[in-house]
């Protein structure tokens, strides 16, 4: 009988220093590291995406912390952050300094898939779990490099973006297709992944050409894609390529039955302004949070009413896809650490898989394959319609998402 | 050993010293990777427009042929990742070789046509006609072969090559040649310098070690897309380092870039919001002040330079 007192007397001591212990060893922050772009070709985007991060945040610490299963209590955010610049060079270093220098717990990539390249590899190397924002390029997530350290947390990967446009087009019996694209890794894969599957249903491509990243008129081009009489022009682009794709089309005297660009479920506004209400009216395009927007359905975090409700009382501008995207890796992270039962960073991205599927966020729903790579979520297909509140870019297909009814062919200018 | 040829050997034996124990005492190892980087590329592109006068805007487009040389000698050839950087090098030389009739222009135009021709091969590397060979717009990804610590050292060993050649041509009959070139290529071509020959082989190493750079830093990255290694920044980088230590010499663009990048890092880390001003300032203060660089101020106090 005292032996086994005294045993369990040993065990209970040794339990209580144990997790004593633990308590200890906790950090006093939560070190999340990230780069964002202050200037260059991706400031506007990453900024915003950055802003997201930073309001997820501030509301995180106001609540007194995250709470960190592993040590079982809540814990402040500290987030690392420095500028990039839009440099990949610049890039490179600054995330080995957060890895090496800062010793960060948890590091965040920027904005896209060419300031996400360079921290694959660091990530690998030095084995921290890089929670990809945006970089949605295919390749960082190809089974034989068998890279465990990589979790795409809101877009699915960008070959993935346009099944939906493809169904859609196949539903509306478009049969010749005009696909044009900016020679990068986003856009090709868009337009690579629109060509078969639009082949595999039937469709005619009528036309397949790239263009510089840098092009800014598109006049000629128009008069060549019109010369192969198209139903459909899908412009694949970066921003800028879609805007004066747009502007050359509005002014060319041209009319195509459907015209597609991708930037408006990205940055509405900004291309809206860009080009005028006249340009944008009827263009198809995808659509992305905000812009199509989850309440029902969410089960994690805050839904997006409620989140742009409380951005806006803090101050933050309108919110985009990329503030979204920030916003999300934040919730991703939150409950990364919330399901982690020791705080390693593979029991963290062993966590991961076991909240995958499950979770809903303003973001959509979160499902990542073993790669890393996002399942979850799919874009839409919306279109620019006249609404009482002016011109907005409202899910068109598919039916379960639809808000309003598509007009094809569009009215001619 | 003459007076200066001791200096010019000490640089490489201190660059040496300095880079083999740095990692040791800052683990920050990219940023010395990338230093070493810009040195060895300021060395380069000291070689032909320090030594001859010839300013290729387009350096760049060496570094980004080189990056690429060695990915595709990684990806098809199945060669070591020491074996590509030199096939990388190579890819330079050949590319180098054909723009040699940019030598028909001078001054602003040679420049000018040299970046018209980086740009050239970006679009033509980052066509997606190409993606069975260079992958088009879509990148270079070599997680294969991923070792900083092997690109670490190959970059010293790329670096330490580029000051020995740089401190030799300087010393030699050679670089005295090529002094007389940029002075004047009339003049030397009538005082017996094969003009033709010499700025050719100047542009062919040049492009090698730029060639070699490329290489190395694509090794390392080892995910990389076509703007990343043609984007202007990286030439406009190297450029200014050279200008802002002083063209002509071996310690000049070492000190250059010692300073500039590390005042690049500092600020755009600290006050990444005045960087650009910080920079611009510096810059403007150099052209005003110092137009023959820092090494002038040595020069003024009648030190000679190595």
């Amino acid at each position: 009988m005292l032996r086994k007192t005294l045993a369990r007397m040993t065990l209970g001591t040794a339990a209580l220093a144990f997790s004593l212990g633990a308590w200890a060893s906790s950090p006093s922050t939560i070190k999340i590291g990230t780069l964002y772009a202050g200037s260059g070709n991706f400031a506007q985007a990453s900024t915003r995406q950055y802003d997201g991060l930073k309001f997820w945040a501030k509301q995180i610490n106001a609540e007194g912390g995250l709470f960190v299963k592993a040590y079982g209590k809540r814990i402040p955010v500290q987030l690392v952050a420095y500028n990039d610049q839009s440099s990949t060079t610049l890039a490179a270093s600054l995330y080995n300094r957060l890895i090496t220098q800062d010793q960060v717990n948890i590091l965040v990539a920027d904005y896209g898939s060419v300031l996400t390249s360079v921290a694959i590899p660091l990530a690998l190397e030095h084995h921290i779990v890089l929670f990809d924002e945006t970089g949605t390029s295919g390749k960082f997530f190809k089974p034989e490099d068998k890279n465990r350290y990589i979790v795409l947390t809101g877009l699915p990967t960008s070959s993935q973006w346009p099944k939906v446009l493809a169904n859609f087009l196949h539903t509306v019996g478009s049969k010749r297709i005009a696909i044009l694209y900016a020679a990068n890794d986003w856009s090709g894969s868009q337009a690579e992944t629109l060509k078969t599957s639009l082949k595999a249903l039937g469709a005619n491509v009528v036309f397949y050409e790239s263009v510089p990243n840098s092009t800014s008129s598109y006049s000629t081009i128009l008069h060549r894609i019109a010369a192969s009489k198209p139903e459909v022009v899908a412009e694949f682009g970066y921003s800028n390529n879609d805007i004066a794709f747009l502007q050359n089309y509005e002014s060319s005297g041209l009319y195509f039955p459907m015209v597609f660009v991708p930037n408006p479920a990205l940055h509405y506004e900004v291309v809206r302004k860009a080009v005028g209400d006249q340009a944008i009216r009827h263009v198809f395009s995808y659509v992305a949070p905000p812009l199509i927007r989850y309440n029902k359905e969410v089960n994690y975090g805050p839904t997006l009413d409620a989140f742009e409700a409380a951005y806006a009382k803090s101050g933050g501008k309108n919110v985009d896809l990329s503030t979204v995207a920030g916003y999300n890796t934040g919730l991703i992270v939150q409950k990364t650490l919330a399901t982690s039962a020791t705080f390693t960073q593979e029991a963290m991205r062993n966590a991961v898989d076991t909240f995958s599927g499950k979770i809903f966020t303003l973001d959509g729903l979160f499902q990542v394959n073993h790669e890393g790579a996002q399942t979850g979520e799919s874009l839409p297909v919306g279109q620019v319609l006249p609404t009482p509140h002016g011109l907005q870019l409202l899910p068109v297909f598919p039916l379960k998402s639809a808000v309003a009814k598509y007009v094809y062919p569009t009215p001619g200018k | 050993m003459p007076k200066g040829w001791r200096s010019t050997t000490l640089i490489p034996v201190i660059t040496l010293l300095a880079f083999a124990v740095l990692p040791h005492l800052y683990n920050n190892q990219f940023l010395l990777f990338n230093m070493m980087m810009y040195m060895a590329l300021a060395q380069g592109l000291n070689i032909i427009y320090g030594y001859t006068g010839y300013l290729p805007f387009g350096y760049v487009g060496f570094f980004g042929a080189g990056a690429y040389g060695g990915a595709l000698a990684i990806t098809f050839l199945h060669w070591s990742p020491y074996l590509a950087v030199l096939a990388g090098g190579g890819a330079a030389v050949l590319l180098g070789m054909i723009l040699i009739p940019l030598f028909r222009l001078s001054g602003a135009y040679f420049s000018i046509a040299s970046l018209a021709a980086a740009e050239a091969l970006y679009y033509v590397v980052a066509n997606p006609g190409l993606e069975p060979l260079t992958q088009g717009p879509y990148g270079i990804s070599l997680p294969q072969v991923y070792d900083p610590n092997g690109a670490y050292w190959t970059m010293l060993a790329i670096l330490l090559f580029s000051l020995i050649i740089s401190g030799v041509i300087r010393r030699s009959r050679f670089g005295l040649a090529l002094s007389a070139i940029r002075e004047s290529p009339l003049s030397a071509s009538m005082s017996g310098v094969n003009v033709v020959k010499l700025r050719s082989i100047s542009w062919l190493l040049s492009a090698l070690i730029a060639g070699l750079a490329g290489a190395a830093f694509g090794w390392y990255i080892s995910v990389f897309y076509p703007e990343t290694v043609f984007g202007l920044g990286i030439g406009v980088f190297t450029i200014v380092f050279v200008l802002f230590g002083g063209i002509g010499t071996v310690l000049g663009p070492m000190i250059g870039t010692l300073i500039l990048y590390g005042v690049y890092n500092y600020i755009g880390i600290s006050t990444p919001e005045y960087f650009q001003l910080a920079y611009g300032l510096l810059i403007m203060i150099l052209v005003l002040f110092l137009p023959n660089g820092l090494v002038s101020l040595a020069r003024k106090r009648g030190l000679n330079v190595a």
